[in-house]
């Protein structure tokens, strides 16, 4: 896993180096992009908790996000001109990703406290339930993961906003991605707030992560779903 | 050479043989001492535990029979039997099946609970009191550290220790579930029956810092407390007001009602912030309300619950065992290649070595031919004849390397350390 990553983050660099922009940009490389934040995030929680069993989730969705960047092919030269105007767009996209990756981080403990939980209310234990985390140990990963989440969520908005208005004047436009994202920053917003306020959380922030999650999909995926004008760089201004 | 394995245990033997043959520190040491001669046993180890008493032992390889027969011998001598009396009980396996049961004796398959952890560290001790008395040699040696990793695999590996199988274990395993780690938590005993010290112990062994105790009487419970060692005592009337200080609860009264109801563990949920509250109610009657496990956060486990879970750990242990089982099958066969290359090795050395005379007794017969040589010149001809003699012999060396089946890194390497035969 480390030398892939490694590899990842050197081909990475390499893209960066020739294509003359930064390496997030258009749906290939945007999906590229978050299979390697979501390594660099597990691989943090793997360092921090020895959960191990995070990457029975993770590792899935890495590989699918590796295959499909895979089979995107595109030519994002012609519409790149446009974006790299402003330091301001690498960033946006940049806090984002890692946001993302945070989030599935959240949703991932979240899932298993919510397994693990009502298998220990049942008293029935799966093969399964031996080789997962603690409950004390997914809670905390998903209350830190939601706290770097949202705030790198915080940050990418306002960073989005900027540019908007840097490049149109204007910081918002009723865009159907725009609106989950306030969606889904007022949800983990809520979230945090409701996790601070007592020691331990359980089952309620446990569900309120997966929901999180959902709105985050929903977010990712705005632009085909909802015709949004975020079409990962394939504007339509 | 040849390794023997000849012992008793708990399937074979009833305790009372077991009890004659088995050996403290001090015989071990004297028994191990008597029964390696270097002749026919070149090196003995004794595992003596209450579940076996097995005597591992070398010999060369056209001495098994006679081995054998001075291992068994030794046992009768020293369990003071009469010759023959252990027959029925005595199981015997040589090679391949001696290196086999010791894998699975050190990785707990042969165990009683299976996946049980303690065999590994008495296999463990066994071993040491060898070194001491001089009798682990080079076979033994390398049996015994393939073992220890052969055990670490399969815990490894497999979930076959994973899961607690006995009740008193059962709260240690679900305190880490809950909490991660035990370690500075506190533990509350409601009653102070037989039980629940040993569940305590477990749990302050695991990590618990505190042990509170109340119980009905209160000398009991004091008597329970410097049993325990880190313990306090609670006067029983003030149970509630202590109850939120506890991450764990076990509970055993004999009391014919709830102890604790549902408004009690509310109350204390709240005390603790919604940290979470494992309740253990091994008592029958039950002396908590089931409703209280309802509460968010708080799990609850009534005796039935602990059984229930045990038998499923039992199952799934017996599943994992199948698993390690595969993994111990090919340690057996790397470790008897590891064993026919120690055979081969010497062979080989010896053999380059009788080529390298070779060419030195013909260079001292032509010696004088070639008149007289500064100092350099002499080791020029020397090294001249050492690396023809070696390049030539190289490929039959190699061959015979092959043949022993030194395929994998672990043989390889061990040839290269032991036999210096790096070129």
């Amino acid at each position: 896993m480390a030398v892939g990553w490694v590899l990842h983050t050197g081909v990475l660099i390499d893209d960066w180096a020739v294509d003359g922009h930064y390496p997030l940009f258009g749906l290939r490389e945007t999906l590229s992009f978050l299979a390697w934040a979501l390594v660099a995030g597990y691989a943090i929680v793997l360092y921090h908790y020895r959960a191990q069993a995070v990457g029975a989730f993770a590792m899935p969705l890495v590989s699918i996000l590796t295959f499909v960047a895979l089979l995107t092919s595109q030519d994002p030269t012609a519409t790149a001109a446009a974006f790299s105007t402003t330091w301001l767009f690498p960033i946006h996209t940049t806090l984002l990703v890692f946001a993302y990756a945070a989030f599935f981080i959240v949703f991932m403990a979240s899932v298993m406290y919510l397994v693990q939980e009502r298998e220990l209310k049942l008293k029935t234990f799966s093969a399964f339930f031996h080789r997962l985390p603690s409950l004390s140990t997914v809670n905390e990963i998903a209350t830190h993961s939601a706290a770097i989440g949202l705030t790198l969520l915080t940050l990418g908005l306002v960073a989005g906003m900027f540019w908007s208005w840097s490049l149109h004047g204007k910081m918002w436009r009723n865009d159907p991605k725009e609106i989950f994202a306030v969606l889904t920053w007022a949800l983990y917003f809520g979230l945090a707030m409701y996790r601070s306020t007592a020691n331990w959380r359980g089952r309620r922030a446990a569900w309120l992560g997966v929901l999180g999650f959902v709105l985050v999909l929903c977010t990712f995926l705005a632009a085909p779903l909802f015709g949004s004008y975020h079409v990962f760089g394939l504007a339509l201004m | 050479m040849s390794i023997i394995l000849i012992g008793v245990n708990h399937k074979t033997a009833p305790v009372e043989v077991r009890e004659r043959l088995a050996f403290d520190d001090a015989t071990c040491a004297a028994g191990l001492r008597n029964l390696v001669d270097g002749q026919v046993v070149r090196e003995g180890l004794i595992v003596s535990t209450c579940n076996r008493v097995e005597i591992l032992s070398a010999t060369a390889n056209d001495e098994i029979d006679l081995g054998a027969g001075r291992v068994t011998q030794f046992l009768d001598t020293s369990g003071n039997l009469p010759p023959g009396f252990l027959k029925d009980h005595l199981y015997r396996h040589t090679d391949e099946e001696a290196v086999r049961h010791l894998f699975r004796v050190a990785s707990s398959l042969d165990s009683m609970v299976v996946g049980e952890p303690q065999v590994l560290g008495q296999v463990r001790h066994a071993y040491s009191l060898a070194v001491e008395a001089g009798t682990a040699g080079r076979i033994l040696n390398r049996l015994v550290h393939h073992t220890f990793r052969v055990a670490k695999r399969v815990r490894n590996e497999t979930g076959i220790a994973a899961s607690a199988v006995s009740i008193s274990y059962m709260a240690v395993e679900l305190g880490k579930k809950i909490f991660h780690s035990l370690k500075g938590s506190t533990v509350m005993l409601i009653g102070a029956g037989e039980m629940a010290e040993l569940s305590a112990k477990h749990l302050v062994n695991a990590g618990a810092s505190r042990v509170l105790i109340a119980n009905r009487t209160e000398a009991a419970a004091r008597h329970l407390a410097n049993e325990i060692g880190a313990a306090t005592t609670v006067p029983f009337d003030q149970l509630d007001e202590h109850l939120h200080e506890a991450d764990l609860v076990i509970c055993s009264t004999g009391a014919p009602d709830y102890v604790l109801t549902e408004a009690h563990v509310r109350k204390a949920i709240r005390r603790r912030r919604k940290r979470p509250f494992c309740l253990i109610d091994i008592s029958v009657p039950r002396n908590i309300d089931p409703s209280a496990g309802k509460v968010p956060n708080v799990f609850l486990f009534d005796i039935d619950d602990l059984e229930h879970v045990i038998s499923s750990n039992i199952r799934e242990r017996e599943r994992e065992a199948e698993r390690a089982e595969l993994i111990v099958q090919s340690e057996v066969m790397q470790f008897q290649q590891t064993l026919r290359l120690m055979d081969i090795g010497p062979s080989i050395g010896a053999l380059r070595e009788k080529f390298q005379d070779v060419a030195r007794a013909e260079f001292a017969k032509q010696r004088k031919r070639l008149g007289p040589l500064t100092k350099e010149q002499e080791a020029a001809v020397e090294s001249l004849l050492m690396s023809t003699v070696n390049k030539i012999s190289h490929p039959l060396l190699n061959q015979m390397r092959r043949f022993s089946g030194a395929s994998n890194a672990d043989a390889a390497s061990a040839q290269n350390d032991q036999f210096d035969l790096e070129e």
